[in-house]
């Protein structure tokens, strides 16, 4: 939306945030800021989740099954609120990583044609 | 399992925490550090709002809300105790009235039959409006005509009824409402037996032997639901016959019948005049729609038969009787007595449920006046319209659901009394209860009420700064309030005024029936039921009976005369009329000969029912069937045929068509005229025979010198002693037999009159209270009236002017609503306009319930403290 041309990260395509946190979690449980730096350390700081896009995201993971939250102590023994994978959210997670690559896919070969795949 | 708002508060500050305590550690000072971890988090309302709607809806949000608006309201209203009880009481008798009324206009109007394909049974009913009659009944060869003609009925089922006496089921004899029906009857109506079985085509004939099946009501109620009757043989009028079943709960139509016997149990059935008399009309007709028929289709039909076998017989349908057929569906036909006045009762409910509303929407205005100040301050701290909208309406909510609960639990014994009432009109009403139907009509009322009543008060407007003037607790009144508050007021009494000249109308019709002269003594003759007797005796047997109960309850003490007839005035009906020929009297060219109407009676009858002979003599015990024939007229025969009074000695004969035996009669005396059909009177021509020349006596007069009832056991005692097989029935004065047939015309005045009380009642109250209100809100007018000199008195007759005034207004809008829907109901039904009477006896009322209820108020005006108003601003 309102955002200065100048500002280098890119915005999240519509619904790849549900598919990058259940990602995320995959190393193991996590709280809400932690899975929001860790989206942001490894797409090399080119994505920022908003935290009124995150906590909605997380929650309605949890209310679809494919996640479960705890409170519990952070490592700098803080109470945070961390958030895990279920069996059903590994499920989701290998479904949406499919979908994304087909997607990934479909779209590059529009925009990089194949010079003579034709024929 | 759903996280409620504060573990979500809790999340987003542990996150607040964790984020400032990162960059803490990387070496930001803490107080940096927070800020910029909030300036990350952007606005946490709406973070907290974005993860709230993950997991409630909209509408959940809403409702919640609402119900915390309802308790806030509850408890605001439990401060204002008497104004919140004022509320739901009256809410509770609008929305209770129209509950138990709606109940039972469903059952009477809406519900089906039990009776299978209830829409494909039809009644066929044969009128004769020329002579005002609706229901001319069906004769033998009548039916027989329709039924070797139509296409359209599958299956015809008649019923007669007669009155059998009844002896067996272990009690004395007694009379019962019997039907005889053929053996399609049941077969038609499409019922079932409860117990054994119906009648059939097997029972039909001559040769059959005698069965009788009873009704479901007459079995549970005199019976005790017994189920060994089946089987048991009963004397049912001159022979015996086997009661073969019980027949299923059911709308008995017509609705007093008790047993259902077939043709056999009735000579009179099997009997040359039933089968072969086109005039001798006593049988009820339903039809079963053939497959693929229409009841319109049926009804052409059946018309036009009917038409062609008018023309084909016109000595059996006199023109000016204009005889016609029509056909409706048996749930029409039973229906249809209670419609009009069901409807009326609707709109009644209707008209004090709109009372009941203006009523409360004016305390409710009243109360929002004096809570402006509270919803302006809310208005000012950033309350939406919208949020001062739901806050009175779940102030409302609170009080209409209350009334409903209330209303719906008083309409419950409300549905016992209406049923009741209406069942003199329609059978079907007896069966109605109140089922849900009626709490979603009381949901759906208190909703709507509560709507209303929400947005009857006004909002502070932004414009309005002084809203929030310091006179906390004072009362400020607009001019638009005032306004709205009369108009509530005027509509109170507008409804009010419908409602009493509806309820004046009915009394005053009462009243005049109650009371007019009916030519009879009324109080001191007791009329007895003295049916044919169970052994079937008759002629002889029976003029010996008479005569012999004649002489012996003549001769007891307190008698002052016995006399016998066939018809009770008012309720036996005999309404055959016949033509007779007059000597010197020419009908003119195609002029039919007079009707009049048929009555056998006894020697003394005219003494004993006080009726005087104008001209003449009475009969006499010489007036045998041996002796010359005579008869007596009624005066008005003697004047329209003989105008020059030579009455007396002239001849007069039935007229041949009629079946009847045509001898010449003389007339022997004139009566006074009398009409045994109408407690008011209207013109009637009556020929009077001595039964033993014609007819039989089934009634007892006995004239009393003290109270008639006193020689109830005497005359029961002298009559079982002469017969022991005899049914007394029903031993009542004339007086009493008027009251029972008016019955209807009582409740009708009691129910109307009583919804008038309610609605003026509760008009007296919105008066009051407008007035009050407004004399509140001008204390310190008053006040300064008082003290430059204005006398007390005058005050007081300002109030009461306004009183008046409001009072006339309604009384005028309820004038022009009247003629309005007076009008538009005029296309529906027919409309009678009330009297003058009962529109200046409402106006009065009203005008006075409105001086009353203006009193208080107007000396409260005139009683203002000068200092107190004065000071008080």
């Amino acid at each position: 939306m309102g955002k200065p041309p100048s500002d280098p990260r890119l915005d999240l395509l519509q619904g790849t945030l549900d598919m990058l946190v259940l990602r995320t979690l995959q190393w193991g449980p996590q709280h809400g800021h932690g899975i929001g730096q860790a989206i942001r350390r490894q797409s090399d700081e080119l994505l920022k989740v908003e935290t009124g896009s995150l906590y909605p995201a997380l929650h309605r993971l949890v209310k679809r099954g494919w996640l479960k939250s705890e409170w519990g102590v952070s490592e700098s023994n803080q109470k945070a609120k961390f958030y895990r994978l279920t069996a059903a959210g590994k499920a989701q997670l290998i479904r949406e990583q499919d979908r994304w690559s087909q997607l990934v896919h479909a779209i590059g070969r529009i925009m990089n044609p194949a010079p003579a795949s034709e024929d | 399992m759903r996280p409620d708002d504060r573990e979500l508060d809790d999340e987003i500050r542990s996150h607040l925490e964790i984020a400032t305590q990162e960059r803490v550690d990387r070496g930001e000072d803490p107080q940096s550090a927070r800020l910029a971890a909030l300036k990350e988090l952007g606005y946490i309302g709406a973070v907290r709002d974005s993860v709230h709607r993950v997991w409630y809806s909209r509408w959940y949000d809403a409702l919640m809300s609402l119900l915390q608006e309802m308790r806030i309201g509850l408890r605001s209203l439990l401060r204002t105790r008497g104004l919140a009880i004022t509320v739901v009481v009256t809410l509770a008798l609008g929305i209770g009235a129209n509950a138990a009324i709606f109940s039972v206009v469903r059952n009477v109007l809406l519900r089906p039959l039990v009776n299978r394909d209830a829409d494909r049974l039809i009644y066929i009913r044969q009128t004769a409006q020329g002579i005002g009659t609706e229901n001319f009944l069906f004769s033998m060869p009548e039916i027989g005509d329709l039924k070797s003609r139509a296409t359209a009925i599958s299956a015809f089922g008649d019923f007669s009824t007669v009155e059998f006496t009844l002896i067996g089921f272990g009690g004395g004899p007694r009379v019962v409402t019997a039907g005889v029906v053929n053996g399609t009857f049941f077969d038609v109506m499409g019922l079932r037996p409860a117990l054994g079985r119906l009648i059939n085509t097997g029972d039909d004939g001559p040769n059959a032997a005698p069965v009788a099946v009873l009704t479901h009501r007459f079995w549970t109620a005199v019976l005790h639901a017994d189920p060994s009757v089946v089987g048991q043989v009963i004397r049912l009028g001159p022979g015996n016959a086997t009661v073969v079943g019980v027949l299923e709960p059911s709308v008995p139509y017509p609705a007093e019948t008790q047993i259902i016997a077939n043709v056999v149990t009735s000579p009179h059935h099997l009997g040359a005049t039933m089968q072969h008399q086109r005039w001798h009309r006593m049988t009820e007709l339903f039809g079963r729609l053939a497959p693929g028929a229409t009841l319109e289709g049926a009804r052409a039909e059946l018309k036009a038969i009917h038409a062609s076998v008018v023309r084909a017989h016109p000595e059996s349908y006199a023109a000016g009787a204009r005889v016609g057929l029509d056909v409706r569906t048996l749930g029409d036909q039973l229906a249809s007595p209670a419609r009009t006045i069901l409807l009326l009762l609707l709109a009644a409910a209707a008209v004090i449920f709109v009372i009941a509303c203006s009523n409360v929407a004016n305390l409710i205005l009243g109360r929002s006046v004096r809570r402006e100040s509270e919803l302006a301050v809310r208005a000012a701290l950033g309350a939406s319209r919208g949020a001062l909208r739901r806050t009175l309406l779940a102030e409302s909510l609170v009080l209409c659901a209350a009334g409903a609960v209330l209303g719906v639990a008083l309409a419950r014994p409300l549905v016992a009394v209406i049923a009741r009432y209406a069942s003199r009109f329609s059978v079907r009403a007896l069966e109605a209860t109140l089922d849900s139907s009626v709490l979603w009509l009381g949901a759906g009322l208190a909703l709507a009420a509560a709507v209303l009543l929400a947005y009857v008060p006004r909002l502070p407007s932004s414009g309005r700064s002084n809203a929030l003037s310091p006179a906390v607790g004072g009362i400020r009144i607009t001019p638009g309030t005032n306004r709205r508050l009369k108009i509530f007021a005027i509509t109170q009494i507008a409804c009010s005024f419908l409602l009493l000249v509806g309820a004046g109308m009915l009394v005053a019709t009462l009243n005049v029936m109650s009371t007019a002269n009916t030519g009879y003594d009324m109080r001191q003759v007791l009329a007895v039921d003295v049916p044919p007797p169970a052994s079937g005796a008759a002629g002889e047997a029976t003029e010996n009976f008479f005569q012999e109960a004649t002489r012996r309850i003549g001769a007891l003490p307190g008698v002052d005369g016995v006399a016998s007839g066939m018809v009770v005035p008012w309720r036996d009906r005999f309404d055959f009329k016949m033509q007779f020929g007059f000597e010197g009297y020419q009908p003119a060219a195609g002029e039919e000969n007079p009707t009049c109407m048929t009555r056998p009676i006894s020697p003394r009858f005219f003494a004993v029912l006080g009726v005087p002979i104008v001209a003449g003599r009475d009969f006499t015990d010489l007036d045998r069937s041996d002796a010359e024939l005579v008869a007596i007229v009624s005066q008005s025969v003697a004047q329209r045929l003989f105008p020059n009074g030579e009455a007396v000695n002239r001849h007069l004969w039935f007229d041949s068509r009629s079946g009847l035996p045509s001898e010449k009669r003389r007339i022997v005396g004139i009566v006074a005229d009398v009409d045994d059909e109408n407690v008011v009177q209207v013109p009637t021509t009556t020929v009077y025979l001595p039964w033993q020349q014609l007819g039989e006596p089934s009634r007892l007069f006995v004239r009393a010198a003290g109270d008639p009832y006193s020689l109830v056991p005497a005359v029961t005692r002298t009559l079982r002693d002469i017969s022991a097989d005899q049914a007394i029935e029903r031993p009542t004065t004339l007086e009493d037999v008027r009251t029972q047939v008016l019955t209807p015309q009582r409740l009708n005045a009691f129910v109307f009159s009583a919804f008038g009380g309610i609605a003026l009642l509760i008009a007296v109250v919105g008066v009051a209270g407008v007035l009050a209100f407004s004399v509140a809100a001008r204390t310190r007018e008053f006040g300064i009236r008082l003290a430059v000199g204005c006398e007390p008195r005058q005050l007081r007759s300002l109030v009461l002017g306004q009183g008046v005034v409001i009072a006339t207004a309604g009384i005028l809008a309820g004038a022009f609503g009247g003629i309005v829907l007076g009008w538009v109901a005029s296309r529906v039904f027919d409309v009678r306009m009330p009297g003058v009477l009962p529109i200046g006896g409402a106006a009065a009322l009203l005008v006075a319930a409105a001086i009353l209820a203006s009193l208080l108020p107007a000396v409260r005006a005139s009683r203002v403290d000068v200092l107190e108003a004065l000071r008080s601003e």
